[in-house]
């Protein structure tokens, strides 16, 4: 399956765009693509052990099994103000 | 023209009369405003300008999530928060926020808790551009549950990423309530 993924913050710049298309066996979870993605840098993926996912307007758990077409968002740390 | 019911994450130049307008009330006799601009320094570096980013279908929701439950905490019938992204200058306004109440005491915490919840617990990120050419994500906290967190990490602004030289000092996710409502400084 594939999934699309946007890359916020500085997730954005540690892979180097801010959205990509991932594809990944079934079953997988919000787990199972963050390990591939912390295969990518060091730096990646100690930010990927502090950051969270999103699917639409909720944030997920890594358990979370992803589907077929998810569009889902890397939620680094935040800093608003 | 006035919107009730405003985006609260925005790209256009925040209005605080706007703000103001929209949520007047003949109930309350205490009116707190706050508006976070943008700093020209930052932990001893020089910064020319920001630019805020935000993941707004998760944003959207959450920042009045905490409108509801800072009002519900603190007992006062308004509490909104607006959160500008794009590329700010220096002086230029990220944040504006609101509160009304009955009376000061009620309406002073719930301001703070506002913006202090909108600050770490929003999807919104804050990228420093430095005087020298250098830039630099600010980090700070995670949406991790705290049960999915690795053992070494914490919620609380904390270690640097690699780009990240200048990471904010610690700061508690303070959780603030009417019988323990106390200062804390707030970086906007």
């Amino acid at each position: 399956m594939q999934v699309t993924v946007q890359c916020c913050g500085v997730t954005g710049q540690l892979l180097g765009q801010p959205a990509l298309t991932i594809s990944l066996p079934e079953p997988s979870t919000v787990r199972d693509l963050f390990a591939l993605l912390s295969e990518r840098s060091t730096d990646l993926a100690e930010t990927l052990a502090r950051s969270a996912c999103a699917r639409g307007d909720a944030i997920v758990p890594r358990s979370t099994l992803l589907r077929d077409g998810d569009e889902l968002a890397l939620l680094p740390p935040v800093a608003g103000g | 023209m006035i919107r009730d019911n405003p985006p609260r994450i925005q790209a256009n130049v925040l209005s605080m009369d706007g703000l103001i307008a929209s949520t007047a009330r003949a109930d309350c006799g205490a009116l707190a405003l706050f508006a976070g601009t943008v700093r020209d320094h930052h932990e001893g570096r020089s910064v020319s300008r920001l630019h805020y980013s935000a993941y707004a279908p998760v944003a959207e929701r959450l920042i009045r999530e905490i409108e509801v439950e800072i009002a519900q905490r603190f007992q006062v019938p308004v509490c909104r928060a607006i959160h500008r992204v794009g590329a700010l200058d220096i002086g230029e306004t990220a944040i504006i926020a609101v509160a009304r109440g009955a009376h000061r005491a009620e309406t002073f915490g719930a301001m703070q808790a506002l913006v202090e919840a909108v600050k770490h617990r929003v999807p919104i990120w804050k990228e420093e551009f430095y005087t020298d050419g250098s830039r630099a994500f600010v980090n700070g906290c995670t949406l991790l549950a705290a049960d999915e967190l690795p053992a070494a990490a914490s919620r609380l602004h904390c270690t640097p990423t690699q780009s990240q030289a200048d990471a904010p000092s610690p700061q508690p996710n303070t959780a603030l309530d009417p019988a323990t409502y106390q200062t804390s400084p707030m970086d906007a």
